[in-house]
């Protein structure tokens, strides 16, 4: 009997670590995908990938200026928009948690966490696209910034919860206000864990597609910062070449790959570099 | 509201706070309301039937015929593929990482799945159209279709590769680190005294661990529901995979559609056709409910998870 145990034990055994194996293989292979296929292209195309617009079909030069800087402006854009809303509810949530507002804004940010962001691109092309008339780059912002609201609300909420009450207490023992306890003793306190859901929920809304879709429009040829005009995005433009049949698109879209993925990478290590130290 | 014994200087300082809480319940509210008003004259138009059939037909002149059932029935089977898949890999991943990886791993590869999470999910979408649809066709569909093509699932020949199998496989890998991280998280709060129960009636490790999972069954059953969810709702990468026609078949390699990947098709030029906005527009309350009815689920079943004693 002994002997099947222990044979049933590294039959077990092997069959976990097999599976669990598999199943980081997809997000591993599709990096390295995305350098040995987006890799050459940038290293031809050299600086020019940044600096120049995406090509015509068929032509063999590269760049992704447009998106480039569409993304990079949509997240300090989105960013501006959505992390006040997300901190200053997230304080109501952890300072008043027994009143009733405390706890539909918790309930909701949670809800809010798993809704189809296409249904955000829906919404933000009803009521903000639809009245200016055409698709912007503030549209857009605004339909990220909804994308990021629970991500960074509820990291936050995390973040100065884990506070311990005696630090609060302590500063109204001392005739501190609410508001003087919340902003100058439990806020510095968290600083890191609130800067980790503010990186956290940029990095997932520069990643995201579907919001783009109806609100950003496509000004890929000729670049535009100006936030009421249209503009493009690096995922956005991945979608488009994806789907084109022209070798020179596909592989622009590989190289657009591996800059995301950087982006994407440098913005969650530095939310996992300023997690580290602090511990209350 | 605060109560009245609380120092006025603190209710202003709840008052200077309501503004911002008021914001995401009208961001939540303004998004159900506009949605749904939006789909009321397609609702009016083609009745349940709307949900029912399966038809197609844009016109530009008048309102031309259209029923969703091909694309909720897409939504719905490639989703459920997805956690299928999902859940054996995401609890042996849960198990490998709390269990068997050496100390100094665990870290790497938690770290390693968070960011798998929150990878941008057009990256996927690429690397599906570019890697998995082509090899999921040379080695699964072909093989399957020549061997056991007397099942009704596997029963058509895979042309492009482009399928709900394939729409399914890559939401699978897409959840997977989602599910992984709720059933690591109930794995590592198992107290230890029940760890210690489950030892002592165990006599091999695999035993232990199976009892162990038996105890956060909750955080499993939600994980895999807000999967599900989740898988739903994506739009781009199964958009690009899941080959974009109106067929409702039992065969998993045929191409077919999703509500979302429908909408992300279909909604720009939408305009042009009357009533094929109010009817994506539909589409989009389906997607609101699949996702607010599972989600509220799913956080309930994690509220489950609790450890007395």
């Amino acid at each position: 009997m002994a002997e099947v145990r222990a044979l049933l034990d590294i039959l077990f055994k092997g069959c976990v670590l097999l599976i669990a194996f598999l199943a980081l293989v997809p997000v591993l292979h599709l990096t390295l995908a995305a350098i040995v296929n987006g890799g050459p292209v940038i290293a031809s195309a050299g600086l020019k990938f940044f600096t120049e617009v995406p090509p015509p079909p068929g032509n063999r030069t590269y760049g992704i200026l447009t998106s480039l800087i569409g993304t990079i402006e949509l997240a300090l854009l989105s960013t501006l928009v959505g992390v006040p809303i997300s901190f200053m509810a997230a304080v109501l949530v952890v300072e008043f948690p027994h009143s009733r507002l405390g706890r539909i804004v918790r309930l909701l940010s949670r809800t809010l966490l798993e809704l189809p962001t296409i249904l955000i691109g829906m919404f933000v092309f009803t009521i903000i696209v639809v009245p200016l008339g055409s698709p912007s780059i503030l549209a857009a912002s605004i339909a990220l910034a909804l994308v990021m609201l629970p991500y960074v609300t509820t990291y936050i909420e995390t973040a100065l919860s884990s506070v311990p009450r005696t630090y609060r207490e302590a500063g109204l023992a001392l005739g501190m206000t609410k508001a003087r306890v919340a902003f100058t003793i439990v806020v510095p306190i968290a600083v890191r864990g609130v800067v980790t859901g503010i990186l956290v929920g940029l990095a997932k809304a520069m990643g995201e597609t579907a919001p783009l879709l109806f609100t950003l429009g496509r000004a890929r040829t000729s670049l535009n910062v100006d936030p009421l005009g249209p503009g493009d995005a690096i995922p956005l433009l991945i979608y488009d070449y994806a789907q084109a049949p022209y070798e020179n698109l596909r592989e622009v879209a590989w190289g657009a790959t591996l800059v995301l993925i950087t982006l994407f990478l440098l913005v969650y290590v530095l939310a996992r570099l300023t997690i580290r130290g602090v511990r209350v | 509201m605060p109560p009245r014994s609380v120092p006025r200087e603190d209710r202003l300082f709840y008052f200077s706070l309501v503004p911002f809480a008021y914001i995401i319940i009208a961001a939540l509210l303004l998004l159900a309301l506009s949605i749904t008003w939006k789909a009321l004259p397609a609702l009016e138009a083609y009745g349940i039937d709307l949900f029912l059939r399966n038809v197609w037909a844009p016109r530009e002149d008048s309102p031309g015929d259209y029923g969703l059932l091909a694309a909720i029935y897409g939504t719905l089977v490639s989703a459920f593929i997805a956690v299928v898949l999902a859940l054996p890999l995401s609890v042996s991943l849960a198990i490998a990482v709390e269990e068997l990886a050496p100390k100094p791993l665990r870290g790497a590869i938690a770290f390693l799945n968070d960011v798998a999470a929150g990878f941008p999910t057009i990256a996927f979408g690429l690397w599906g159209v570019e890697y998995l649809v082509p090899f999921l066709r040379d080695y699964v569909m072909r093989p399957l279709y020549s061997s056991i093509g007397f099942l009704p699932t596997f029963s058509c020949e895979p042309l492009s590769g482009a399928s709900l199998l394939a729409a399914g496989t890559l939401l699978a890998f897409m959840v997977t680190p989602f599910m992984t991280a709720l059933i690591r998280e109930a794995y590592a709060s198992v107290p230890f005294h029940l760890r210690e129960a489950a030892a002592s009636v165990s006599s091999a490790w695999y035993q232990e661990v199976l009892l162990v999972l038996g105890m956060i069954k909750p955080a499993i059953v939600a994980a895999l529901l807000l999967g599900y969810g989740r898988a739903a709702g994506e739009t781009v990468a199964v958009s690009l995979v899941v080959g974009n026609s109106f067929n409702v078949s039992l065969c998993l390699f045929a191409p077919s559609y999703t509500v979302s990947a429908l909408i992300a098709n279909q909604f720009g030029n939408a305009t042009y056709y009357p009533l094929m906005p109010e009817v994506l527009f539909a589409g989009g309350v389906f997607l609101f409910v699949i996702g607010l009815v599972i989600n509220w689920m799913g956080v309930r079943m994690i509220e489950r998870v609790r450890w007395v004693g």
